[in-house]
């Protein structure tokens, strides 16, 4: 008889499931939102800075102060005010949610206590404060994304 | 995962379109196919698959055993959520508007056929953290002469975590899984919780070092998608914070191990006292005494009209 080799469907997303958090349609799940949001904000974040410290180094610019000088200058819907529009949405967004995440992963608080299940059998991590404070975030942000976006545009 | 009793117990609409995500190991091959059930009210995901088994299509394969939400066989993707089949009611995830199920293959988990997973892996993480008390003096436990005196608040800590059924469903959930094969996936590492906060166990040390690795909770990202499928409402996410704060204090040194007393088993057998009558009324306004002399009457007529 021949050989057969076993198959297996290995059926794992993969990183798609770090960037698109409806991989899965998980119900009353708002953290996987964040998840994806931070880890996407975080990241962006990252190329963001080294692009910046890339630009502001090169001769037209040289060091910090013209780099100042530049963008206290600037005014209106221009490159620059949009280019500090963007990264604003994406600062905020990041570090409201960090406190939020820090106080989970790092202290361990906000994630409710033990419980003996009973209906509707909602696990009372979901339930906690960390719930809360993550409404929160996502009320805020908007809030000061746009208020950043007034000063940029219009002061 | 939440528990809607009015939508499980409505009634299901009457036709129910299931797509099945099927794969064929043999052809390498996976496809879609369709399958239309007459439903009744209080049938599940399960029911429905049996019920295509039997009468339309005998190739179909999946896992089942208990059929009441208590050996974790049956786990896979419903509507784009982990779920188990027989712990779900068609009514929970079809409408009349919408009267399409979709089912898949558990994520995460390698697939053998159809709807069938290989918990080969999964297991092996399981096994891999001890999910048993170990004591440091083992003639304790096989002697059983002694208890170990738990308070009830105490066991309040980890009465959650011993729910678990090894369902996988948080596991298929877990977006840091579906990129990483060697993180130990929220199930495992909430036993090791359940076992670092057991006042009775003695490997805490142990355990603790063993999991301050790369695969163990600094991996997770808290998606909170393990607590938001878990049938059984372990709350994996949540165990997974609370070891891996408790990392940090035991690295600082600042961690304190509850202990359970030891309590000697009295030599002499203590005599069964005789269940004494109630002194009080059970039930406000009902004397129980008149209840007891007069005859039962069960009002049929009134039943059957
Ligand atoms: C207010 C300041 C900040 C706070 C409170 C903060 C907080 C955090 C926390 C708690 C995490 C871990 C998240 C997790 O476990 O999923 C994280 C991840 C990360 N942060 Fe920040 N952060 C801040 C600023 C920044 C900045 C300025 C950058 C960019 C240079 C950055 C880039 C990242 C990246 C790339 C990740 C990894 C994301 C992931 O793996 O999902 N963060 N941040
Ligand atoms: S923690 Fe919940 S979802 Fe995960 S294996 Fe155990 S019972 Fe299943
Ligand atoms: S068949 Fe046992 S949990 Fe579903």
């Amino acid at each position: 008889m021949a050989e057969e080799k076993t198959r297996v469907l290995e059926n794992k997303p993969g990183w798609i499931a770090s960037i698109n958090p409806w991989v899965l349609r998980i119900v009353n799940n708002p953290e996987r939102v964040a998840f994806v949001l931070h880890r996407v904000t975080g990241i962006l974040m990252a190329l963001i800075i080294m692009a910046h410290i890339y630009v502001t180094g090169t001769p037209a610019h040289t060091g910090w102060e013209a780099w100042v000088e530049e963008i206290s200058k600037a005014q209106g819907f221009s490159l620059v005010t949009l280019y500090f529009f963007f990264f604003a949405g994406i600062a905020w967004f990041h570090g409201l949610n960090g406190i939020r995440l820090l106080l989970v992963e790092f202290f361990g608080v906000c994630i409710g206590k033990p419980e003996k299940p009973k209906p509707p059998y909602l696990a009372p991590s979901l339930k906690a404060c960390q719930r809360k404070l993550l409404y929160l975030v996502f009320l805020l942000w908007p809030i000061l994304w746009a208020l950043t976006g007034y000063i940029v545009f219009f002061k | 995962m939440t528990f809607d009793a009015q939508a499980a117990t409505r009634t299901p609409p009457k036709k129910v379109i299931f797509r099945i995500r099927r794969y064929n190991p043999e052809k390498d091959k996976t496809w879609w196919e369709e399958y239309e059930v007459e439903t009744y009210r209080g049938m599940t995901i399960l029911d429905a698959l049996l019920k295509i088994k039997e009468e339309i299509d005998h190739t179909i394969v999946m896992r089942y055993s208990c059929r009441m939400g208590v050996c974790g066989s049956c786990g896979m993707v419903v509507n784009g959520m982990p779920r188990l089949a027989c712990q779900t009611q068609i009514s929970e995830v079809a409408s009349e508007a919408k009267p399409v199920i979709e089912l898949e293959p558990l994520k995460n988990h390698p697939v053998i056929k159809d709807l069938l997973t290989d918990f080969t892996k999964f297991f092996n993480k399981h096994r891999s953290v001890k999910p048993y008390l170990i004591r440091k003096n083992k003639e304790e436990v096989e002697k059983g002469d002694a208890e170990f005196i738990m308070t009830p608040e105490e066991h309040k800590e980890l009465y959650e975590y011993t729910l678990c059924i090894a369902c996988g469903l948080c596991y298929s959930a877990c977006p840091v899984a579906a990129s990483d094969d060697r993180f130990l996936g929220p199930q495992a590492l909430t036993y090791v919780w359940r076992y670092v906060s057991d006042p009775r166990d003695e490997a805490w040390k142990e355990r603790l070092e063993a999991v301050d690795v790369e695969e163990g909770p600094w991996s997770c990202h808290y998606a909170a998608s393990c607590s938001a499928v878990c049938p059984k409402m372990v709350d994996p996410g949540a165990a997974i914070q609370r070891l891996r704060s408790a990392l940090i204090k035991y690295k600082l040194g600042l961690f304190k191990k509850k202990t359970a007393k030891k309590a000697e088993i009295p030599k002499e057998q203590i005599k069964p006292k005789k269940p004494l009558p109630p002194e009080s009324k059970l039930v406000e306004g009902v004397d129980i005494e008149a209840m007891d002399k007069a005859p039962v009457e069960i009002p049929i007529e009134e039943l059957i009209s």
